[in-house]
């Protein structure tokens, strides 16, 4: 079973564990064996149909969702995916809750270490759109506190994540962090960053990874959710990984200008309005100083995939409460880039095997060659995935 | 006011334990054309669930007594029960099926207990009054419809 490597792990009844395994296997079946079916009924039934109807293809991910709503195939994914996803966060709540004041004792314990630090802000301000619903389903979502000092958020992600993930995001849940920060090592030896800030991290799962990969650099890590925060700054304790972690929004960097070598994220701005992504590359340039790196992985953007893969990808953004997910997926990353103040020419992307599901040596024949983003594996959670990330020079 | 460390923050000051929430925000989505469908096949894989999780708990039992020696491999899969214990668990598999099919077994039996002929007699006394309203309403409708033919004739 898949659980986090770390003493903050919860305890789990043999029940609650075989639970939890049910969840992962059923999430494997659907996001394997139901969308290889979905897609088959796409090719051999829906699109034919389209095409006698229209006398043309579908020409985008909104055409072909509406063409497939009425199939059975699509019908059945969608209904198992919602409702493992819904499982996914059920089979932590249970252990979660019995061990609240446990975890919080851990959490101290583990501060009293003295590795890295955490600040939150007294009078902190969620903004809306991170807090209004339970974004992928996750009740709570990433900034509810159910008392004092409450970090069962960052828990229930952790945990869930391990579940959710059924090993292809790596036994510490730190694929994407490992994949990326190796590769960009490895493409760009003579790039040495000494400050690297994560934006967005949640519980640091992937920050932790520039740390290992650069040891002597400064890492810090923001978010908006101090639940989280809580948890990654214990977490990261507990892996002896000296992170800074600040509750901060990543629109408004608190950093002055030049102050970075480094500007990651993962998975994160799909959750933020256009307009706050705008916001946020541009604090990005401010505060990178001049050959710094943006680095963003993401998920691939519409334009560079078929219309079928551009609705797969996009049925979160209608049934996994992720109301960004397709207008960030709409966007051109070398176009918001260049909005940002970065050179067309200092763009860059790469598509990354994962290092945990291919092994080094393929992980390492994509610094050689690389594939095309137009394809079933990238950034999607299932067998053989390969993880997308663009950003700029500055 | 301490900024640092895991106590602190606004949101979470002098806050009294709740429960953790366990619904979702923004609800869910249904996708059959009756959701019940969907509630119905949510409801069939938690019972999957838990009759795998039923199945993860015998093979730790199972592999327990075997590593305790009190069970030797494939034993249970040879074990045949004695004549007591197969009648002691028919009949709990019986219970077990009836149980299963309670909804049914009501309805095949409705007209036998007195409760039941009580309640038909109330239902069967209630229908002629609702007959009756109903043919009130269409005698309505049927006036307001001549009407409006009429004042079209005119």
């Amino acid at each position: 079973m898949l659980e986090p490597k770390h003493s903050l792990r919860l305890t789990k009844t043999r029940d609650e564990k075989a639970r939890m395994n049910f969840v992962s296997g059923l999430r494997g079946y659907v996001l394997n064996d139901l969308a290889n079916d979905m897609r088959a009924a796409f090719e051999t039934a829906v699109e034919p149909e389209f095409r006698g109807r229209q006398k043309r293809a579908p020409k985008d991910g909104r055409e072909v969702h509406k063409a497939i709503k009425e199939n059975e195939h699509f019908k059945f994914y969608s209904s198992l995916r919602v409702t493992a996803q819904d499982m996914v966060w059920q089979s932590v709540l249970p252990p979660l809750e019995r061990q609240r004041d446990e975890l919080k004792t851990k959490a101290h314990q583990l501060e009293a270490k003295g590795v890295g630090s955490l600040q939150l802000k007294p009078t902190f301000a969620v903004p809306r759109y991170a807090s209004a619903i339970d974004v992928h389903l996750m009740p709570g979502n990433y900034d509810s506190e159910f008392d004092q000092g409450d970090l069962s958020a960052g828990a229930l992600y952790d945990n869930g994540l391990a579940v959710f993930s059924f090993g292809l995001m790596g036994q510490n849940l730190d694929d994407i962090g490992q994949s990326i920060a190796r590769f960009v090592r490895a493409k760009y030896p003579e790039f040495h960053p000494n400050n690297i800030l994560d934006l967005g991290c949640t519980i640091g799962h992937n920050t932790g990874s520039w740390k290992d990969t650069y040891p002597q650099a400064r890492v810090r890590g923001i978010d908006v959710a101090a639940p989280c925060l809580r948890y990654a700054h214990a977490r990261a304790a507990a892996q002896g990984r000296a992170i800074d972690f600040e509750q901060m929004n990543a629109e408004q960097l608190e950093y002055p200008d030049a102050s970075f070598d480094l500007v990651f994220s993962s998975m994160f701005l799909h959750e933020l309005p256009r307009a706050s992504i705008a916001r946020t590359f541009a604090e990005a340039h401010r505060v990178l100083r001049p050959g710094g790196l943006m680095l963003h992985m993401e998920l691939p953007p519409n334009g560079q995939l078929s219309p079928y893969d551009a609705f797969y990808l996009d049925w979160d953004s209608y049934y996994n409460n992720e109301p960004f997910y397709k207008p960030y997926r709409d966007l051109d990353p070398q176009t918001i880039c260049r909005a940002a103040g970065f050179a067309s020419d200092n763009y860059l992307q790469f598509v990354i095997p994962s290092i945990g599901w291919y092994g080094e040596q393929v992980w390492a024949e994509a610094l050689r060659e690389q594939q095309s983003v137009d394809s079933d594996k990238t950034g999607r959670l299932t067998d053989g995935i390969r993880w997308y990330c663009f950003g700029a020079w500055k | 006011m301490e900024i640092t460390g895991i106590s602190s923050g606004f949101r979470g000051m002098n806050k009294a334990k709740t429960p953790l929430r366990r619904t979702i925000r923004g609800g869910r989505h249904y996708f059959f054309a009756d959701p019940a469908i969907d509630k119905l096949l949510a409801m069939l894989v938690t019972l999957a669930s838990e009759v795998w999780a039923g199945r993860e708990r015998l093979a730790a039992l199972e592999s327990i007594g075997v590593k305790r020696g009190m069970l030797g491999v494939g034993e249970v899969d040879a074990h045949e029960f004695d004549e007591a214990e197969e009648a002691a668990l028919a009949a709990q598999r019986k219970e077990f099926i009836d149980s299963l099919f309670r909804v049914i077994a009501e309805n095949r039996t409705r007209t036998e207990t007195p409760e039941v002929r009580r309640v038909s007699a109330v239902r069967k006394s209630v229908r002629p009054q609702r007959a009756a309203r109903v043919s009130i309403k269409k005698a309505r409708v049927s006036a307001k419809n001549a009407l409006a033919k009429k004042r079209r004739a005119r």
